[in-house]
């Protein structure tokens, strides 16, 4: 493991033509994907899809478009948080998305039985304002071009271009797309578990032939050290103190969307939404004494460094928060910046590993000796 | 109630007046705060603050060319735990008075503390247009508003006929610009509590309010033309399943238009809650009912379902599509649904806290024509017997 | 002297079986200290949720310290760990976008039997806060 299969057929094809026949042979039940949604808009959602024509050519399915309307992981939640699939589906999502699942099912948040979990080495998916002025489909073409050279479009997200994360861990299958040539003709898929290899291996036409060479491709270390950097550069420009802390979310709404989209936010009803953070006069009155003015609603940085001690161990830097927030802060990198930094203290990645604990979830007697004087 | 106003010299525009006067009345003691837009420190938007310190009103902005947070909903944030002992003057535009008004009847805002100061309100850009370029933004604002020219602000704040004192009567002081002498602007009292103001800061009830009145009656006769033919033309492309399918196929259920609206107070709203958060069987069900379901469900339900939670109360306020990251006209639409259901049972949100909520009134001898079927069927059911 | 010499606003949040009666013992046997500590009883600091740190901190406390009993000497066996590990994220944090809140935070151990060294922490902090200066969060009004 993970078993390389070389397979002469473009990898779009070969996801379709698999996905059409794991449904139609009934060994899958479900598809959660990306597909069309109809209307001019040529809008794109998650869907599970039940019907195998969905990925015939001209079905509604798009695996692989460049667009994340939601963290896919989030909704694998959504999907299993009242119980475990009692009958299997395939998914077919992202890495920042297959970890953000992977978290939340250490959170008892989600349950993994019955989810075939496919995935790609991601170049990552446009804006929101890419796919609200022109769209995104008449883009493919370039970035499909620029995924077979090892690039990212210019246009792609910022906390995408910033991403170090983006080969998956925990798949079942991981199609190789980035830096790979020819991938209309021809697409090399990694199967990580014996799930994936007795999958594979039943379905007529996708044996493949087995291939040598890593997941991590040359093409694979250029684009993480070219991410990397951006990624110092953008942390890099993130203000730092207090006065940095109220320019950055001086524009700030409290309107809580970055909290909504996340997929680590799973509180049913968060603690900055409860009673407790509805301030009654008094705390008006008396901030006021003591300031001679106020911002109202109150507490905006205290959401924001708050919800960033609750969730920035597990923060796997999807970008979702920065892409929904009404007032254009950069909210994921930030959050990126600080869940860095929280998980480097206790050498912890969010996602890559099922077995290793969420470092709020347990402690060592003998740790962290720095912490306490 | 006086039926004049009071003048207020305006010469070097009408902000540095208003804010002038809104010390005065710091000063004065007739207020122990104010609550008003002030620029955020790094100069690229507005924060309503609530203040004392008269210093920081050199940065005080009344009349903003943004609406990032709805005024009504920060009103409500303020007073919802109660009156407290301050006496505040908020200074909002007409849409968040109403709003506040609306959100005073649901028991989310108290207002007997609240000296509630509008203005004659031009309008205000779209958030996003504003944020790519600051000061741009405030320029482009400026020249609009002086010339009354609405197509730079928001689609709905281009239609709205609710911009003024007169078609909104809810405000304590309202301060007319339209129809007003070069150099001046008039304080108008709509309540005796405003009257009085203006009484303790020693400002005279001798300006005539014809100009000004007519000035925005012509206004609104023409804003309400303008907004009866979009209303008119948005209704044919949203109406049936299909349409409106396609002006939500790319809703990503943020929910971020439920969180910036004023009236949307819910704690947790019931289409986050627990009652939409169903065992896996369910979902597949109805996938393979259908070949597909879409993931996260229910996008029509939200907003429909949203829509006929709010709409009654809803002031056409704006306050969602700024928050929308798709685009959606999710404003232009419940605009549409607002007027549309607020006819049906003669009500106006946010015109007078004397109007009760339809919702928790009724009378025995109304709405018939919601019961003719039933009526039709029982009808010859009573007869065949 | 023209300038009122700065007297920092400390909260303490100590927990009772260790930190708490240390201080007890200290201010029962007289030992002198600085009076800036405000403590607030808890029975563990793995009652100490990160958020009173940071609301203490955001409405313009000078300081925050946070005291308990030794790793492995939790009254409730591993209270004082689950601190430790809530105090190490919150530190980060403060690290990377304020470090000036990082500053003015700390977590120590005092046990029971410390009372003098209950006292040295006080001392030590109180000067360590007093060269901070007054919190400039206390004046900021767009939090």
């Amino acid at each position: 493991m993970p078993e390389a299969r070389k397979i002469d057929k473009g990898a779009e094809q070969t996801i379709r033509e698999m996905l059409q026949a794991l449904l139609a042979s009934g060994q899958v039940s479900a598809v959660l994907s990306l597909g069309r949604t109809g209307g001019d808009q040529g809008g794109v959602a998650y869907s599970l899809f039940t019907d195998p024509e969905a990925f015939g050519p001209e079905g509604a399915a798009q695996p692989f478009f460049p667009l994340m309307p939601a963290n896919a992981g989030g909704l694998l939640s959504r999907l299993t948080f009242k119980g475990a699939l009692t009958k299997p589906i395939a998914a077919v999502i992202r890495p920042c998305e297959l970890r953000a699942f992977v978290e939340l099912v250490k959170l008892n948040e989600a349950r993994m039985d019955n989810v075939l979990l496919i995935s790609s080495t991601c170049s990552g998916v446009y804006t929101f304002n890419v796919a609200n002025n022109g769209g995104v489909k008449p883009r493919l073409p370039q970035y499909w071009k620029q995924v077979e050279q090892g690039e990212l479009d210019a246009d792609v997200r910022e906390s995408c271009r910033s991403c170090i994360h983006f080969v998956p861990r925990v798949a079942d299958i991981t199609v190789a797309l980035l830096g790979e040539g020819n991938l209309d003709t021809q697409c090399t898929l990694y199967l990580h578990t014996e799930k994936a290899a007795a999958l594979v291996d039943g379905l007529e036409g996708f044996q493949g032939t087995p291939a040598s060479g890593e997941l991590e491709t040359e093409a694979i270390q250029r684009s993480l050290g070219q991410r990397q950097a951006f990624r110092d550069e953008v942390f890099g420009q993130i203000e730092v103190g207090l006065q940095g802390l109220v320019h950055t979310f001086g524009r700030c709404i409290s309107c809580r969307a970055c909290k909504t989209v996340c997929p680590i936010c799973y509180c049913q009803l968060c603690y900055f939404d409860s009673p407790k953070c509805e301030r009654l006069p008094r705390f008006y009155e008396d901030e006021l004494l003591k300031k001679g003015g106020l911002r109202v609603p109150a507490d905006t940085i205290y959401f924001q460094i708050g919800r960033m001690a609750h969730m920035s161990a597990s923060c796997v830097g999807c970008g979702m928060c920065m892409d929904v927030c009404p007032a254009d802060i950069p909210v994921s990198t930030i959050f990126s910046k600080v869940g860095t930094a929280v998980q480097a203290v206790f050498d912890y990645v969010p996602g890559r590993d099922l077995e290793e604990p969420v470092p709020v979830q347990t402690f060592e007697q003998e740790e962290l000796a720095q912490v306490a004087t | 109630m006086s039926d004049k106003g009071a003048s207020l010299p305006a010469a070097q525009g009408l902000e540095t007046a208003l804010v002038g006067w809104l010390k005065e009345t710091l000063q004065k003691e007739i207020v122990d705060a104010l609550l008003v837009p002030v620029k955020v420190p790094a100069d690229d938007s507005f924060a309503y603050l609530l203040v004392q310190n008269p210093a920081v009103l050199d940065r005080a902005s009344p009349l903003p060319p943004v609406m990032p947070i709805q005024g009504g909903k920060v009103i409500s944030r303020l007073t919802m735990g109660g009156n407290g002992n301050l006496r505040i003057a908020a200074v909002v535009r007409p849409c968040e008075a109403r709003a506040a008004i609306e959100l005073t009847k649901l028991k989310q805002a108290y207002l007997d503390n609240l000296l509630l100061i509008t203005i004659d309100c031009p309008g205000v850009l779209p958030l996003s247009d504003y944020l790519a370029d600051p000061a741009a933004g405030a320029t482009r604002f400026a020249e609009a508003a002086a010339q009354g020219d609405r197509d730079p602000m928001r689609p709905v704040c281009q239609i709205c006929d609710h911009f003024s004192l007169r078609q909104a009567p809810a405000a304590d002081l309202h301060v007319g610009t339209l129809g007003c002498p070069e150099g001046t602007v008039v304080f108008v009292p709509g309540s005796p509590k405003g009257e009085k103001v203006l009484e303790e800061m020693g400002m005279a009830l001798d300006a005539a309010l014809d100009d000004w009145a007519g000035q925005v009656d012509e206004l609104a006769q023409a804003q309400t033309e303008r907004r009866q033919q979009a209303h008119a033309e948005l209704g044919q492309t949203i109406a049936g399943a299909d349409k409106l399918l396609g002006v939500f196929s790319t809703c990503i259920n943020c929910h971020n238009c439920q969180r910036a609206c004023p009236i949307c107070y819910c704690r947790q709203c019931y289409f986050e809650s627990a009652a939409l958060k169903l065992p896996p069987e369910n979902y597949m069900a109805r996938a393979e009912l259908k070949g597909a379901l879409r993931f996260s469900p229910d996008t029509l339900l939200f907003h429909i379902g949203r829509a006929t939670h709010m709409v009654l109360s809803c002031v056409s306020c704006g306050a969602c599509e700024d928050a929308c990251p798709m685009d959606i006209p999710v404003a232009q639409m419940f605009s549409l649904l607002a007027d549309r259901s607020q006819q049906e049972m003669n009500y106006v949100a946010g015109e007078s806290l004397a109007d009760v909520l339809p919702l928790v009134d009724y009378q025995m001898d109304e709405l018939h024509h919601m019961e003719q079927p039933y009526v039709e069927i029982y009808k010859q059911e009573v007869q065949d017997a | 002297m023209a300038e009122e010499t700065f007297k920092p606003t400390i909260i303490g949040f100590l927990c009772n079986w260790c930190t708490y009666a240390a201080a007890d013992s200290a201010g029962v046997s007289r030992m002198k200290m600085p009076s800036s500590v405000n403590i607030v009883r808890l029975m563990c600091t793995g009652r100490v949720d990160p958020l009173f740190v940071l609301t203490a901190l955001l409405r313009g406390a000078d300081g925050v310290l946070i005291s308990g009993c030794w790793p492995g000497q939790c009254h409730y066996q591993k209270g004082n760990l689950h601190a430790r590990r809530r105090a190490a994220v919150l530190q980060s944090i403060f690290e990377t976008l304020e470090p000036d809140m990082g500053n003015r935070f700390r977590l120590t151990w005092v046990a029971a039997s410390e009372a003098p060294r209950f006292v040295q922490v006080v001392k030590e902090f109180d000067k360590h806060i007093t060269q901070a200066g007054p919190s400039p969060i206390a004046e900021e009004m767009f939090l």
